[in-house]
């Protein structure tokens, strides 16, 4: 088997440049920098409302910077037609958090749905495909069921099946293990790395559980209150300094300011505020 | 100052609903054609009818039991007052004219935004919070023909149905009514209804009833669309769909009316 990862070696699939955006007053992202190799693995990491989920909608289009680019396969997404835009997400396949499935549908059809619908493959192939697919994401026999039937895992793992449906150049999963126990969370990691071995897909995953970030991971990257504060080896990654990284690494809790307990006790014992 | 600041500020939200309930109306008129049957792009008729059978289908028992018993009510109400002339035979025009004109549309537009209207914004709602929305747009599919025609489309072809069964029903209620109070038979009845309503009635209850199902679709969709959140925020939308659509019908209604009345076609015949 050909290592796509080895064709081209440090080729950027993905590269956000100076990507800033604001809601209101508030800062989501600052200008981050980031690239995503070919066929590598690299996990986003960052803690609630670090912005990764924001960075997450821009690199699919949905949402657009104040300033910055966002270059994907040599196109800039910030400012290209919608055509163009189209043609760059058909290279893209996402599972989303939630799964996302349409419930109407059955998994197969699920899977089909991209295939049907920008595609002109005989029926015959799309269920060729959806069968190799479902089989590829450990879920053939639960084709012919509904979503709403699945468990969390098997949910995510027929996400990943329609995100693969299109032989996507770039495979990009939203919290793949959130919610999810630790034998069908190591579980879907297994299917990850089984995914990049045998298709040599560029993975980026966003994430805030470590142990499967470093099971997967080739790099690691952070953020943190909308700034990317390390991108690194996973190796180097745990040897960084910086306060914010060790604190996320070995779980501490953020120190409660002496001033608002203070400030609570006071406004606790005031009793409640009278507002005429 | 504080009040300036707040009037303004209303404005402004009420401008940009104007706003976004112009485009999405545009896009979506553009789109309506994929789901036709015959010139659409295959399959997507399908789910119209689907929801031509939610919207439409499943409202019919409501939306007949409400207008027999308004039309029921009218015929008493008016009955009684009109007895007093010795005219009791002017329920007939009175049912008859008030049900086309007016009740049968209107009665069915409230039951349809009700169940629909709601419906509607929950299940859009639904589907941005668990990113279905955007995992549509990701796949390159529009989701304007794919979740919103259909839904616009079964609203314009069942609304009208509708009206023109509840009218029927409504009619049919000051029938039962006459039968018991006049011993009047079937025949000289629905002679004299025929007789009361022309075919400008007609004509305006199917786009009274056209105007009020663009307007419950419509209203249902864009908040759908807007829900940001989790499950709140659907549970709001649903209760702003169904006042909002229900507001505007009966906006709708009044300047409709008053367009009638005021060009005196009402009372030509």
């Amino acid at each position: 088997m050909t290592d796509l990862s080895a064709a081209k070696p440090g080729e950027n699939v993905i590269s956000i440049r100076g990507v800033s955006m604001s809601y209101g007053t508030r800062r989501v992202l600052d200008q981050v920098d980031l690239d995503v190799r070919r066929g590598e693995t690299l996990v986003l990491l960052g803690g609630s409302g670090s912005g990764k989920s924001t960075l997450l909608k821009h690199v699919l289009g949905l949402v657009k910077p104040d300033t910055g680019s966002i270059n994907i396969t040599g196109v800039d997404i910030t400012r290209c037609s919608a055509s163009e835009l189209g043609a760059v997400r058909r290279r893209i396949g996402v599972a989303f958090q939630a799964a996302a499935l349409f419930n109407s549908l059955t998994v197969e059809e699920n899977v089909a749905l991209p295939l049907r619908e920008l595609t002109r493959l005989a029926e015959s192939t799309i269920k060729l495909v959806v069968w190799m697919k479902l089989i590829a994401v450990g879920l053939s026999d639960a084709g012919s069921l509904y979503p709403p039937e699945l468990s969390g895992g098997m949910r995510k793992r027929a996400a990943v099946a329609r995100a693969i449906a299109l032989d996507p150049e770039i495979l990009i999963l939203d919290e793949p293990s959130a919610g999810l126990d630790p034998i069908v969370s190591a579980g879907l990691d297994e299917l990850i790395l089984f995914l990049k071995r045998s298709f040599g897909i560029t993975i980026l995953v966003v994430t805030h559980e470590l142990e499967s970030a470093f099971r997967i991971a080739d790099r690691v990257a952070m953020l943190h209150q909308g700034r990317l504060i390390a991108v690194d080896r996973k190796d180097q990654f745990v040897r960084n300094a910086h306060p914010r990284i060790r604190q996320f690494l070995d779980r501490q809790a953020d120190d409660m300011p002496r001033v608002a307990v203070q400030e609570f006790i006071e406004a606790y014992m005031r009793g409640p505020k009278d507002d005429n | 100052m504080k009040l300036m600041e707040q009037v303004g500020k209303a404005a402004i939200v009420r401008v940009e609903d104007a706003g976004a309930l112009t485009m999405q109306a545009w896009s979506v008129l553009w789109k309506l054609p994929l789901v036709l049957p015959v010139v659409g792009v295959r399959r997507r008729w399908r789910s119209a009818v689907e929801q031509m059978l939610a919207i439409g289908a499943s409202a019919l028992p409501m939306a007949g039991i409400m207008s027999l018993c308004t039309g029921f009510i009218l015929a008493l109400q008016s009955a009684s007052e009109l007895r007093r002339f010795g005219a009791l035979e002017f329920v007939i025009d009175l049912v008859a004219i008030g049900f086309t004109r007016e009740l049968g549309p209107l009665i069915t537009a409230l039951c349809v935004s009700g169940r629909s209207a709601s419906a509607i914004s929950a299940e859009i709602g639904t589907m941005v919070a668990t990113e279905e929305i955007d995992a549509l747009r990701v796949m390159g599919l529009d989701p304007v023909e794919f979740t919103l025609a259909p839904k616009y489309l079964a609203a314009l072809v069942t609304v009208p149905c509708l009206t023109i069964m509840s009218t029927l029903c409504g009619i049919s209620a000051g029938y039962l009514f006459l039968a018991f109070s006049l011993d009047m038979g079937l025949r000289p009845y629905f002679q004299a209804v025929a007789e009361a309503v022309v075919l400008r009635d007609i004509a305006f209850m199917i786009v009274k009833s056209l105007v009020f199902a663009t307007i419950i679709v419509h209203v249902g969709c864009l908040e759908g669309l807007r829900v940001r959140g989790g499950p709140e925020a659907i549970g709001r939308s649903t209760t702003a769909a169904v006042v909002k659509s229900t507001f505007l019908v009966i906006l709708a209604d009044l300047v409709g009316t008053a367009i009638f009345y005021f060009m005196g076609w009402s009372s030509l015949r």
